[in-house]
């Protein structure tokens, strides 16, 4: 057949980018073969420059890869003349090379993409929803294209997010095993031109890494502070005065002093009492190096 | 929120399911009851819970596209003789088998380990138990034969097997009960502690035993063997019990 849809995604990034990242952008070139790659974009350049980048590779989709920090990673995917882009956070990237992703598939098979009903409900996820179709669907015969169907994209929304997974199909019952990579999307703003323009949608639910991390460090510093308040509290509480009662006049009523005793000087020693054993008590186990104190005087 | 209806009014793009492939899936068909229909459900935090909810998205998907392809004529099963590229290389494909080999591997190992322990517990125990049945057998034998020391039964008949012997004791019962005799309680002290008399002191120089010169080998006396003295316990020799133990592992 004739190729016909032509769409073209430019795969780049920017630099400063970890090695999790690259990889993870190999592995899209893999799995897409109407893609191309280009150089880093330095980050002096404004973003509109990428519009002409695209220009100039023919490509009329995007995606970009830009890391901040050397920790936060952030995705544009964008329909380069004038169409819609979107800029994502991404997180939970896990790689093609990881070893527990045990599938396989043919490199340049186009992919069944499959969408949560969600996807239907609002606006801005079906537009999301548009852009991931045009983007991550192969065109048909296109030529480093397979002409098989032997694995599958999900796009699921969960937790205000986007997963992706890909997994490939075995069995023709469906049964599933997971290729890779995986990621997950944070949305944070739709705008109308590409890399520019006026915001169509922002994500209420989205708090950038930066705040994040901010009130992570407010929090266990708040900690810090309410303990030492609670240490100061009882500081002054132990040093305050200690409140004396008042004297209670009715108090005096009951005293009586007792009988005084004439003074009693003995002179004459008093005599020993006779010692008597007493068998009811126990007889305690006369030990051996006890002084013998008592001898009875006979 | 008009806006964005307008841009994806706009951008939207007419092509054929073909060139596009996307399924909006629903649920596949959920084994456990468990997991609601609704998507609320799903805890994000529950690892499994949401990995399997993606799966049975990807399933229901395959499912609701598989014949709509093959209408189309699409093909999805690729044929055993079609080698191509694939999306990840041959050699990384053999380091993922590698380690689900020497995982399984390892769980293998373990499981052995732990079969071997309980049937070394086993073998004790029943080793215990032979030994105490010979001990019982015995003191059996020398009750027996006490008894008929003391007269009490005239039949030889410990000297053949148990089974005969118990045999024969019913059957001479039958005829010839001797139904006084010593008390139940003498009898009960009887059979515990047995019928008295010198237990050891079975070895000593008796006129007897000295005059046995059964065990006399005189190809031993003199040195006549069959081999000599080089080659005696080469020919059989008997491993050590570590080196047994081991050989017994390695056959199981």
């Amino acid at each position: 057949g004739k190729w016909k849809n032509k769409e073209r995604v430019l795969i780049f990034s920017s630099r400063g980018i970890n090695f999790r990242t690259r990889h993870l952008m190999q592995d899209l070139r893999t799995l897409m073969p109407h893609s191309k790659a280009d150089t880093k974009m330095d980050r002096k350049d404004q973003l509109f420059v990428i519009n002409e980048v695209c220009e100039m590779k023919n490509c009329n989709k995007c995606i970009f890869f830009e890391a901040k920090k050397k920790q936060d990673l952030y995705m544009w995917l964008s329909n380069t003349p004038q169409g819609p882009s979107a800029k994502f956070l991404v997180q939970n990237v896990h790689t093609l090379a990881e070893l527990k992703m045990t599938g396989n598939c043919l490199r340049g098979s186009r992919p069944l993409l499959s969408f949560d009903p969600t996807f239907d409900k609002e606006p801005h996820y079906a537009l999301l929803k548009e852009l991931f179709i045009q983007i991550f669907s192969t065109p048909q015969y296109h030529p480093k294209s397979q002409p098989f169907v032997d694995h599958v994209f999900t796009f699921t929304v969960t937790d205000e997010r986007i997963w992706f997974r890909n997994y490939q199909i075995i069995e023709e019952d469906a049964s599933l095993v997971e290729i890779g990579p995986r990621f997950v999307l944070n949305l944070i703003k739709i705008f109308q031109g590409s890399f520019g323009g006026p915001t169509l949608y922002e994500n209420p639910h989205y708090r950038s890494p930066n705040m994040h991390r901010r009130l992570l460090r407010l929090s266990v510093a708040a900690k810090f502070r309410e303990k030492q308040q609670v240490k100061e509290v009882q500081k002054i509480k132990k040093k305050g005065s200690k409140v004396l009662m008042e004297e209670d006049p009715t108090e005096v009523v009951f005293e009586t002093p007792a009988e005084e005793k004439p003074v009693e000087i003995q002179l004459v020693k008093p005599e020993s009492k006779p010692i008597v054993k007493d068998k009811k008590k126990p007889r305690k186990i006369q030990r051996k190096k006890q002084k013998k104190l008592f001898r009875t005087e006979t | 929120q008009r806006g964005l209806k307008r841009c994806l009014s706009e951008f939207k793009r007419q092509l054929a399911w073909v060139e596009r492939l996307d399924v909006t899936a629903g649920r596949a068909a959920d084994p456990d009851s468990q997991s609601a229909p609704s998507k609320g459900d799903v805890d994000p935090e529950n690892d499994f819970q949401r990995e399997m909810s993606f799966y049975r998205q990807a399933q229901a998907a395959v499912l609701e596209a598989l014949p709509r392809l093959r209408k189309l004529q699409i093909p999805t099963r690729r044929p055993d003789d079609y080698f191509a590229e694939m999306a990840k290389s041959d050699q990384q494909m053999q380091k993922i088998r590698q380690k689900l080999k020497s995982k399984q591997e390892a769980m293998e190992r373990s499981e052995k380990a732990k079969q071997l322990r309980a049937m070394r517990k086993y073998g004790k125990k029943v080793q215990t138990e032979i030994l105490q049945r010979r001990q019982k057998e015995k003191k059996n034998m020398l009750n027996a034969v006490k008894k008929y020391q003391k007269g009490l039964s005239d039949k030889l008949d410990f000297l053949d097997e148990e089974q005969a012997s118990s045999q024969g004791n019913k059957k001479g019962s039958a005829n010839q009960r001797i139904k006084k005799g010593p008390n139940a309680k003498r009898r009960y002290k009887n059979q515990k502690f047995g019928f008295g008399g010198k237990k050891k002191g079975s070895k000593w120089n008796t006129k007897e035993s000295c005059n046995d010169v059964s065990s006399f080998r005189s190809k031993v006396a003199h040195n006549k063997g069959k081999a000599g003295k080089g080659g005696k316990k080469a020919l059989n020799k008997r491993p050590g019990k570590r080196t047994r133990q081991k050989m017994k592992n390695r056959a199981r």
